[in-house]
């Protein structure tokens, strides 16, 4: 018994059968698909899965999305960017309708997540579909109706390039939740807000101060610019959580 | 494009990995053997090509090579894990 509930422990993570039940059109390269995956165990906020496409030669593709649903949620949903010359995204953001089937592996990751019953307070920032893990995390927050302070700063390049831009306006707790934006290339008319990259200052206002549990998740350059100028303002490199992708994904 | 602006991180792999130890990887500590510094897999920097180059943070030396073939996967570990029971 104790050497089968050890090799039940070691089985490897499996592949799975998801079924896309809808897709949202979240701005014009990105879509969330929502999936109805059979035999999910469920997962925690800030974790990602696999998705595999097998070619009808056989050649298989594979890429790992963050889930941006909330735990408590029953479908799981993924928000995905269409990157041109990608393997998968084009499909995964373009032809994939509702009823299609896919193969997932996860949750997998343990690094870059947070539970509501974990201490606060949070300063996220996201950098273009940099929100997705963090959106979930606020959807999480939002779930367990938590009061957990939690500062949100979002980089995109014009206002139709914020995911989720309605739901950030309603989310709950509204209690300590506050939502920042920055607008890089376009702001929207009669905005008086930031508009341009973020830089120290801007964190050092966004911040619920030092302490806070830091998530930052973007393209690398973004992450890394991120995470230099938080540890530079006195935020403990420990408590900085950075999720980075790349060029390399697609 | 210099290789900086092509690396992902461990956290991107945590799938892969998976498929490797029986623990969540990502969260794992990792001592380096060139220059010492303790870091989570997540905060290690992933590069990929036809298998992955998991390189540490700090001074960019080696940590993980995964060469990936059609059965099997190749291994090469370095530096200490930490990984929790």
């Amino acid at each position: 018994m104790a050497r089968a509930a050890v090799l039940g422990g070691l089985r490897r993570l499996p592949w799975l059968t998801a079924t896309a039940r809808e897709i949202v059109v979240e701005t014009a390269r990105v879509r969330t698909i929502v999936l109805d995956v059979d035999g999910w165990s469920g997962h925690r906020a800030g974790q990602h899965l696999d998705v595999r496409l097998t070619a009808e030669d056989g050649y298989q593709a594979q890429r790992t999305y963050s889930i941006a649903s909330a735990p408590e949620e029953d479908l799981v949903r993924i928000t995905v960017e269409r990157v041109e010359d990608g393997e998968v995204s084009p499909y995964l953001a373009g032809e994939l309708a509702p009823g299609d089937v896919l193969e997932i592996r996860g949750p997998v990751g343990g690094y870059f997540t947070w539970s509501a019953d974990e201490p606060g307070p949070l300063l996220l920032v996201a950098g273009g579909v940099g929100l997705v893990p963090l959106m979930s995390m606020l959807r999480h927050r939002a779930a367990h109706g938590s009061a957990v302070q939690a500062h949100l700063l979002v980089s995109a390049r014009s206002a139709d390039d914020v995911l989720y831009r309605d739901e950030l306006e309603t989310l709950q707790p509204r209690g300590g939740l506050r939502v920042a934006r920055t607008y890089t290339r376009e702001p929207p008319p009669g905005w008086t807000g930031w508009s341009r990259r973020v830089d120290a200052e801007m964190l050092a206002d966004v911040s619920p101060g030092q302490g806070a549990r830091c998530f930052v998740c973007g393209p690398t350059p973004f992450v890394e610019l991120v995470n230099d100028l938080l540890v530079a303002g006195d935020h403990d490199p420990r408590d900085v959580h950075a999720e980075r992708f790349g060029p390399t994904g697609g | 494009m210099t290789m900086d602006d092509q690396h992902i991180d461990g956290n991107g792999i945590a799938g892969l990995l998976g498929e490797i130890a029986a623990a969540e990887m990502t969260s794992v500590l990792r001592t380096c053997q060139s220059c010492g510094d303790r870091r989570a897999i997540g905060e290690h920097r992933a590069y990929r090509a036809a298998g992955v180059v998991l390189r540490c943070p700090s001074c960019e030396d080696v940590a993980l090579v995964i060469g990936m073939q059609e059965t099997r996967l190749v291994v090469e570990w370095r530096g200490r894990y930490e990984i929790e029971r």
